[in-house]
């Protein structure tokens, strides 16, 4: 093995993306969770209007709808997710809050060539876990901002920079909404 | 010698022309209906694995199976020619696509390896991409699926 090869090994180790794996009817849909802002539950939501939570507004958008997915009526696991970057912010509705996942960069696989449709926008990929295989949403897309090439790579940069015991002070999720999901099933793959 | 290679020559030119008059296929039934398709275009089978389903608006793909520590896309070739999957045990066909291996549910019955004679098959193009022509195996006229192609320029139901 040259230097090169040795030095890229080196570098790449440990470079992964966290995750928030939730359920959109039967299917597992993970989003970088870099942006997610907040989790909370359907009846701190507003009706139709957008959803206020530590002073900020999310606009609802029905991404089920949007992903074409069929998903389940409101029950007591429906969640509400806030999603944000500085430039927009999302709020919309899952079925059920699986919980947060790292994933090594090298174990997320591209979607196959074999979709051809407007799902390679609207997902970036997917990865495989021990019981179920989560489709990763594109940000952007849920944002409706224009996408970019090489999406999850400024997500890999920016979680690789944090130390092995810091938790991620970007995931700004309300103290009681971090209590559940410690209480959730989370893990990694690796 | 020379007339031991002379008989070895022609002995394998005779066979080379019997196997250039023949034409390996492999015939699968899915929800009842029979397909053919060339030996070299198939990966494997294995027991079906379950699929994820996968929003997707591209014609007949629209899931994912689980393989080794990856996954393979899934073509619904059952809904392409509008047959209904009753088996319990399906099995799970391995294509080798063109871009990348591909899946198919199929029914339980396990495929079988027919020697076609050239004569007896038909290729000619068709309005469905997705169909080479067909073939005589077993006293029936199958139709040959292109396997390696399936889906790439054919998007209309059967």
């Amino acid at each position: 093995m040259g230097l090169r090869g040795y030095k890229t090994a080196v570098v790449s180790r440990g470079l992964e993306v966290r995750f928030l794996v939730v359920l959109l009817g039967a299917t597992h849909v993970a989003f970088p969770s870099h942006w997610v802002r907040g989790i909370v539950t359907p009846g701190q939501e507003g009706h139709d209007g957008p959803v206020t939570w530590a002073n900020a507004s999310y606009a609802p958008t029905d991404l089920a709808r949007r992903l074409t997915i069929q998903a389940k009526s409101v029950t007591a696991e429906t969640r509400v997710v806030l999603y944000a970057n500085e430039q927009r912010s999302r709020s919309f509705a899952v079925d059920k809050v699986v919980g947060l996942i790292d994933v090594e960069r090298s174990l997320i696989l591209p979607l196959p060539a074999q979709f051809r449709g407007g799902e390679r926008e609207r997902l970036l990929g997917l990865f495989v876990e021990s019981s179920y295989i989560a489709l990763i949403a594109n940000p952007f897309w849920v944002l409706e901002l224009p996408s970019r090439n090489n999406v999850l790579d400024v997500f890999v940069l920016r979680l690789s920079e944090r130390r092995p015991d810091e938790f991620d002070s970007r995931l700004r999720l309300p103290a009681t909404i971090l209590e559940e999901a410690s209480l959730m099933p989370s893990g990694s793959v690796k | 010698m020379l007339r031991t290679q002379l008989h070895r020559q022609l002995h394998q030119g005779t066979k080379g022309a019997t196997e250039a008059r023949m034409q390996n296929m492999v015939v699968f039934s899915v929800g009842g209906k029979r397909f053919a398709a060339r030996t070299e275009e198939i990966g494997g089978v294995m027991p079906w694995p379950g699929s994820t389903a996968v929003p997707s608006d591209t014609p007949f793909v629209r899931a994912l199976v689980r393989q080794e520590n990856g996954c393979l896309p899934v073509f619904d070739l059952a809904a392409k020619f509008n047959r209904l999957l009753q088996d319990d045990e399906p099995l799970c066909l391995v294509v080798k696509h063109m871009d990348g291996p591909l899946a198919i549910c199929i029914d339980s019955q396990v495929p079988s390896l027919h020697m076609v004679a050239r004569s007896a098959v038909q290729y000619r193009a068709g309005n469905d991409s997705d169909i080479a022509g067909t073939c005589i195996a077993g006293e029936e006229e199958i139709p040959i699926i292109n396997l390696t192609t399936l889906g790439v320029s054919s998007n209309r139901p059967a």
